[in-house]
Parts: structure tokens; sequence; C-alpha cells
């Protein structure tokens, strides 16, 4: 019981990072660019994708750690000047534009993944023994480059010369802009940006999960729950609350079925909505 | 009375007409098979005119109709199933249930705006769908449960029911055709006036002494009922009912054909739903990738024309004389 207790909440805390890293991605897109991005769960679905083909082009698991987010970054960056840009500024807008570009991405990776979910053997296979149980040693290199990552992108928002015009263009856009800040290169780089930390979470995470068209769409209300239970605008907050989700999850889950604990931290996340709508964690972090 | 109005009247007179002899003329131009995509049209126009009376009327933006769809849906499929009801009382059931289930989280979730309001009703019907995948034994799960239809009226002898096409046609274009004009109703009754003021600025509208928590109420129990009344057309259509059809993303693809016909307006909705239907029914028979055409046709439509096809239509015709009138497509920011 205790082994199962600790097993599921080990993987919980584990798939929490990773939702973190994709959660983070939505928030600067949504805070940034007023885009409610119902694609963002297909960005994490393209990831695990391109983490499959570039398995088969290169050979090397661990080659798609530095492929799969620049070619999401690329991506992103050509969706964002294509598709974005004409329609910026109008959230209503953006769920109709980022609901084509999900069906565009769903559609694109069934003519040429299939539509057969698929696995993938985790790059470093076996078990070592942490706290009494046998745990997959992939596991916790996932958990290790999740953290890696997060702490990354804290550092290139906090101290980048593009993280500093970020923050700025999401504090007062006017002002950004006559400073001298090119706004709209900003909003290119934060729709790429939010792509390549999508796409980076699903390279890390498709060892642990399947490869399949579909596999974004369960993701997507998760990561918007984490924005907006975090608080909105509240990065660490958000991130911290990705990880608090699945956590619960994980130890439900060694209580009952996935679906009870599915519905148990949804009935959790609407108490929170609707008694703390600022977010978990208003007045302890800024 | 202005050119628009003029030629909208046209339109719709033209478009009541094409409807109305549709079991006959379409059967005639195209083939019979196109008879069942119109009435499956017309349910999905009124599952978008849900989503629409909230988004476009009242602003605000649900992602959770789906839920009622699915208690509309249940209402009918379990009344039949488990119950053995007949026709009519199923069909309050479904109408009824979707209604008091509006009602109940309506009181909590219109505690909530935009994308609050559009998060917990994401979360609302996450919580009832995966209570519907679990409970297979009542629900079906994901399978859904198939039912055989009770007839919808019998005289004696002579009965009317759904096997009949025409009949089935006919039936669900009178309730479509009755809950739009309820729609019309109260959109032009003060109370419409009531949603358009709490959209347009509901610290104005609580200043003028409306209550601003009741109107959102009243308007999601109507969304409700009009999700209600598509899903129990739809499990009499279908003679099915599933668990699939709760998920989120049925309640987006309502969103999102009611913006691209054109939030705010009556039809949009209409517009919208038979677009992506049609372009559908006619790709897929030819192109099983037919999501391409329907993704890349909705960013197509968003910035090409970013107030909806009914927005561009009458942006097109507008004579300056009309612009008088309210506002269609709401403009909602983000903006503290």
């Amino acid at each position: 019981m205790i082994d199962t207790l600790l097993l599921l909440s080990l993987n919980g805390l584990i798939w929490g990072l990773i939702i973190a890293l994709i959660a983070l991605g939505l928030s600067v897109i949504f805070g940034l660019l007023d885009i409610i991005n119902i694609a963002h769960g297909d960005f994490f679905m393209v990831g695990t994708v391109l983490a499959w083909f570039s398995l088969q082009v290169t050979g090397n698991y661990w080659a798609g750690f530095l492929l799969v987010p620049l070619i999401c970054f690329v991506l992103g960056a050509i969706m964002q000047r294509l598709v974005i840009q004409p329609i910026r500024g109008n959230p209503a807008l953006s769920i109709v534009a980022t609901f084509g570009l999900s069906l565009i991405l769903q559609e694109v990776v069934r003519m040429t993944f299939g539509a057969t979910p698929r696995r993938i053997l985790p790059p470093i296979q076996g078990t070592m023994s942490l706290f009494g149980i046998q745990y997959d040693i992939y596991r916790l290199y996932a958990a290790g480059f999740s953290i890696a990552a997060l702490a990354a992108f804290f550092l290139f928002l906090n101290y980048t010369k593009l993280g500093t015009w970020m923050r700025a263009v999401r504090h007062d856009r006017d002002t950004a802009t006559a400073m001298g800040v090119p706004a709209r290169l900003v909003y290119i780089m934060t729709f790429a940006v939010g792509f390549a930390l999508a796409g980076f979470g699903g390279v890390v995470a498709a060892p642990i999960t399947t490869v399949d068209f579909r596999g974004g769409v369960d993701l997507l209300p998760v990561c918007f729950i984490a924005v907006i239970v975090g608080g909105l605008g509240n990065l660490p907050g958000t991130a911290a609350a990705a990880v608090l989700l699945a956590l619960l999850e994980g130890i439900v889950q060694s209580f009952a079925n996935p679906t009870l604990a599915r519905i148990t931290s949804l009935l959790l996340m609407s108490a929170v909505l609707l008694l703390r709508p600022q977010g978990l964690f208003k007045g302890f972090a800024k | 009375m202005s050119g628009r109005a003029l030629a909208e009247r046209g339109l719709l007179a033209v478009f009541v007409v094409f409807l109305l002899t549709v079991p006959w003329s379409v059967p005639l131009l195209l083939n019979p098979f196109w008879v069942s995509v119109i009435a499956e049209i017309l349910i999905w126009s009124l599952f978008a005119a849900s989503a629409n009376l909230l988004f476009g009327y009242v602003g605000l933006l649900s992602f959770g109709q789906a839920l009622f769809f699915g208690f509309g849906m249940y209402g009918v499929g379990i009344g039949i199933d488990h119950f053995g009801l007949s026709f009519w009382p199923a069909f309050g059931l479904g109408i009824v249930a979707a209604m008091a289930m509006a009602f109940v989280s309506g009181i909590l979730a219109v505690r909530l705006t935009w994308h609050y309001f559009a998060i917990i009703t994401v979360v609302f019907s996450l919580i009832f769908y995966f209570i519907a995948v679990s409970a297979k034994s009542v629900t079906g799960g994901d399978d859904g449960i198939n039912f055989a239809l009770p007839p919808t009226f019998s005289f004696g002898t002579v009965q009317y029911s759904f096997a009949d096409a025409n009949f089935q046609y006919f039936f669900i274009l009178a309730a479509v055709a009755i809950c739009f004009l309820l729609m019309h109703l109260v959109v032009n009754s003060p109370l419409g006036k009531a949603f358009l003021a709490v959209r347009e600025n509901d610290v104005r509208a609580s200043l003028i002494g409306l209550n601003v928590y009741v109107i959102r109420l009243i308007a999601f129990v109507m969304a409700g009922f009009l999700a209600g009344v598509a899903g129990a057309l739809f499990a009499f259509f279908g003679r099915y009912a599933s668990a699939s059809y709760m998920f989120y993303t049925f309640s987006g693809e309502a969103v999102v054909w009611a913006i691209v016909g054109g939030a705010g307006t009556l039809f949009g909705p209409v517009v919208g739903a038979s677009l992506f239907i049609v372009i559908r029914e006619v790709v897929s028979t030819h192109w099983e990738h037919h999501s391409l055409i329907v993704g890349v046709m909705a960013i197509l439509v968003v910035i090409l024309a970013p107030k909806g096809i009914v927005g561009l239509w009458r942006d097109w015709v507008d004579t300056p004389a009309d612009s008088a009138e309210i506002p269609a497509a709401p403009e909602l920011r983000t903006e503290p």
C-alpha cells in the first residue's frame, strides 16, 4: 500500500513537472498575446511526434532533446506571423484561429505519423531502488530535465535581453514600444518560446506516455486549470499549481481508480476557482 | 425599412421556403442522404445558438455547453431505455434535466466572468464527462446506449414516428424553429436589452439597477435549455446517446461555429454550423483528411471576416443609416 502510494505520488510529481513546462508555455502566450491557445495541447503532441521522428532519423533519442524544441521554435514563429499576428488583441478570434491550428496539427500528424498510437522505449532502461521501491531511471532523468528547463526558462525571462523585453511588453505594451522594444519581434518570440516549451515537454514525456495524434486533447484542460489556479500572470504559481495538481491525482489514484482521481482533482479545482479566483498563491508570490 | 433589412427579409423568406421543401427538393437536386445532413445541421445550429446566446448576447464565454447537450441526450436515452418512457415524457425529461443542471451549475459559474467563467464551465463539463464515462451501467460510457424509439404521436392505429424520414425532418425543423423564434423574442424584449447591457459593461448595467447576477443566470439557464433541446433531438435523430458528445471539444466546436457565423446575431450560428458541416460532408467523401480543410477555413474566416460571416455581409451591404442598430460582434478585451 505504502509502496503504491509512493510510486503513484512520484509518477504524479514527475508528470506534474512536465505539465508545468507546458502550462508555462501556455501562460506566456496567454499573458503577453491575449491568445487563448486551444492548440497548446497539440503543441505538446507535436513534440512527442517529432521526438519519434527524430529517433527514427538520428537513431539516438537524446538528439531529440535539442532538435525538437528548435523545430518547434521555428514552427511557432511561422505560425505567429501567419495566423496569430492578423488577429492579435482579440481573444475571441484567437479561440477560432487556434482551434483551426489544432485541427491542422492533428490532421497533419495523422497523415504523416498515422492514427495508431505508438510507444517509444526510454533511452535509459532499467530501474533503481528509491525509498524502498524499484523506480524507472528514465523517469528520474525526466524530472531532472524538466527542472533544468524550468530553471533555464526563469533565468531566460529574468536575465536576458529578450526575456526582459517580454516582461516589459507584458507589463505595459505602449510604454515598452515607446522605449524602443521591438514589440512585434517580441510577440513572435513569445509564441515560439511557448511552442518550444510544450515541444520540450513532449520529448521528455514521449517515453513515459504514448505518442498519439490525439495526445494533446486530454492535456489542454489540465494546463488551463494550472494557469488559472496558479493565478493569471503568476508564472511560478502556474508551475507550482501544475505540480500540485498532478501530485494530488497521483495520491488519489493509489486509493481509487484513475477516473475517480480525475474527478476529485477537478472538484477541488472548482472549489479553488470559486473561493480564490485570484489564484491559489496570491499574496505568497509576486 | 432600410435596404439591408429588406434584403435580409428576402433571404430569410428564401431560406424558409428552402427548409420547408427540403424533403422533396434536395433528393431531386442532390440525393436523399442530404436530407438527414440538413436535419443534423439544424440540430447543431441550435447547439451553436446556445453558445452564442451566452457569448454573443451576454458576453460569457462557455466551453461547457456539451454538458447540457449531454443531459438532454441522456435524459431521452435513459428515459426511454431504463424507464421505458414514451416519446414526449422522454423529451420533457431531457429538457428538464438540462435546464436543472444549467440552473445548479449556473448558480456557481456565473459568479465568475471571462477566463474564470470559461475555465469553470470546462471543469464542470469534464467532471460530468468522467462520471458518464465511468458509470457504464447507466450511460454505456463511450460506447453509449442504443434504443428503439417510441412513436411520437399515435391516433388509434395511425402512428407518426421518426421511422418516417419526412416526419423526422419536419419534427426537427419545427422544434429548432420554435427555439429560434423564442430566442428572437427574448433578444428583442427588455430582457434581451438587459443582456446586451451586461455584455457591454456590467458595472454600468448594475448602476442603472439591473441585477447582473440574475440576468447572467437567466441567460445561462436559457442556453442550457437550447443545448438540452439540441441534445434531446440528437438522441431522437441518432437513436443513440454517448458520453463522447459531452467532451469539452464539442463545446469548443459550438463556440467556433457561433463566432465564425457571427457572434451576437440570431442566424450566425446557423451560418457557421452549416458552413462547417457542409464542408465536412462534401470533402469527407473524397478525402479522408477533411479536418485539414476545416482548420484552414476557420483560420481564413477569422482573418478575413473578424465579425463573422454575418458581420461581413452586414458591413458589405450596410448604408450609414443602418449602423444606428445594436452592434453585433462583442468587443471582448482582457485588459484591466
